[in-house]
């Protein structure tokens, strides 16, 4: 009895060298306040955009500027206190961009071999 | 079952590569042949092959009594398990979330049982060699014979069987590693044909989002069901490690963490136990837990690829790899020497040790890789093979 029927190669190269290539990242967005320090994504919540108006048309009109914006793109990490620089305070379009929000984190798995080691075996 | 020369394909580097196998031939200056190496073939009979099978079918039944009595006997520090994974464990082994695949390293040259030399029931990798590239070689070169390899249709089976069972899209989790990418790259492609939508990341680009109690991609979509070439001891070691035990019932981590129990060395021991003198067993004992023979081979708990290995005869060291991996070990009687005599080097041997692929409960595959050592380490090679 056979114990096997036709297989049709499935697997292109390119498939695997698409996938060894990796995926493209997003950049960082992070609150940060007017020292370009990160803060708490807390901060930059519900907050007006930059130069709107409080009391807007009444007397005395007092123009806001927030405290703390978020910051696109740039150098630095998430660590809050850690300062930002490179990036701008508005995002670019056709850029994909992962926030503090929610307070994601990553890299806590894959840390157990050494690089370019592999985990199969 | 004979080895047997034979002339390589004229281009068989660019029939390979086109099916996938990128790293025929690996740069590594120790290797003396590729990784791919069709300059030789094993050939079985079939009562041979039925051997084999029916030996896989067996060791499967024994590898879960014995995961059950580790559970029940609640023997999860001899194994090094940590007690935080063990809620995690129990709920698995009872709820039977979905796995995929297997591969036992068996000790065979024909005369003899086969014997288990250990169940890499976690990673297991070497998979589109064993299912594809070996499959369409025999095509070209023996296509009177057939092979023991039904592997590529049972995976697609098995995905279809499980579908129901997992949300989409199915995440295939890896470093980024040639080997690794290109196992997770066939089970992906699997996976697809069963028709399950698939995405892909490395295990480092994994997101933990702790306000939402989520793992989630680099959209910030939460991952339901994660297929990872990773293993259970690493991830529960490492930072989200707490993380994904607490939401382990929500998830579908395939392969499923029960399977920490069996691609532990210690599983050789426990089955020796439940199972002594068994034909398929070699004699395995927990270091210190017995008189040391003569003879034995150490092996720490939790190595991988042939690392930090040890082959004692006469109480003297004959063979011993390097390796990170330190901590408690199991003793195992050295099998039977299974050499044969290397085509390329007259005078030396090569060492084979066969894959034989379990996919659910059906043995349904051989992949043999062979080393010039006795100790199969990540340099030896995948020889193809047929049977008549």
């Amino acid at each position: 009895m056979r114990r096997s029927v036709k297989v049709t190669a499935p697997l292109l190269a390119s498939v695997a060298l698409s996938m060894a290539t990796g995926c493209r990242k997003p950049e960082m967005q992070r609150c940060v306040d007017e020292n370009n320090r990160v803060a708490d994504d807390k901060m930059c919540a519900n907050l007006p955009a930059a130069n709107a108006q409080l009391n807007p048309g009444g007397p005395g009109y007092i123009p806001y500027h927030p405290l703390y914006h978020y910051y696109y793109g740039g150098w630095g990490g998430y660590a809050l206190g850690s300062v930002v620089g490179g990036g701008s305070y508005t995002p670019s379009a056709g850029r994909s961009y992962a926030t503090r929000s929610g307070i994601t984190t990553r890299g806590g798995f894959g840390r157990s071999m050494s690089a370019g080691h592999g985990a199969g075996e | 079952m004979r080895r047997i020369p034979i002339a390589p394909r004229d281009d068989w580097q660019q029939k390979v590569s086109s099916a996938g196998l990128v790293f025929h031939t690996p740069e590594d200056q120790e290797m003396d042949r590729p990784y791919w190496d069709e300059s030789a073939c094993y050939e079985f009979t079939a009562p041979e092959i039925d051997t084999l099978e029916a030996a896989g079918t067996t060791l499967q039944q024994m590898c879960l009594e014995a995961a059950e009595h580790i559970i029940d006997k609640k023997r999860y520090a001899e194994l090094e398990i940590p007690a935080a994974a063990v809620p995690a464990i129990e709920w698995a082994w009872e709820n039977e979330p979905p796995a995929i695949y297997g591969r036992f390293d068996i000790a065979f040259d024909g005369s003899g049982p086969p014997k288990l030399l250990e169940y890499n029931a976690d990673t297991p990798t070497s998979l589109l060699e064993a299912a594809v590239i070996q499959w369409s070689w025999l095509e070209e070169q023996f296509p009177n014979c057939d092979q023991f390899n039904s592997i590529h249709e049972r995976v697609i089976g098995k995905w279809q069987d499980i579908a129901q069972y997992l949300s989409k899209p199915v995440y295939f989790a890896g470093l980024d590693n040639p080997e690794d990418q290109l196992t997770l790259a066939y089970l992906c492609d699997t996976a697809q044909q069963a028709g399950l939508p698939t995405r892909s990341i490395l295990m480092g680009d994994i997101g933990w989002n702790d306000e939402r109690q989520a793992f989630v991609d680099l959209e910030e979509q939460q991952m339901f069901s994660i297929f990872k070439l990773y293993p259970w001891e690493m991830i529960v070691a490492e930072e989200f490690g707490p993380a994904a035990l607490d939401t382990y019932t929500a998830m579908r981590w395939i392969e499923p963490i029960w399977k920490m129990l069996l691609s532990n060395k210690g599983l050789l021991p426990v089955l020796w136990e439940l199972f002594p003198n068994h034909e398929l067993l070699l004699e395995s004992h927990f270091e210190g837990s017995a008189p040391k023979p003569r003879d034995y081979v150490r092996k720490p708990l939790h190595s991988r690829e042939g690392a930090n290995v040890t082959i004692v005869r006469n109480g003297a060291t004959i063979a011993s790899t390097d390796g990170s991996y330190q901590g408690p070990a199991v003793l195992q009687a050295q099998a039977p020497i299974a050499g044969f005599p290397d085509n390329l080097k007259p005078g030396a041997s090569r060492y084979p040790v066969l894959g034989l692929w379990m996919v659910d409960q059906q043995c349904c595959g051989l992949g043999i890789r062979e080393s010039s050592g006795l100790i199969t380490d990540n340099l030896s090679s995948f020889v193809p093979h047929y049977f008549v």
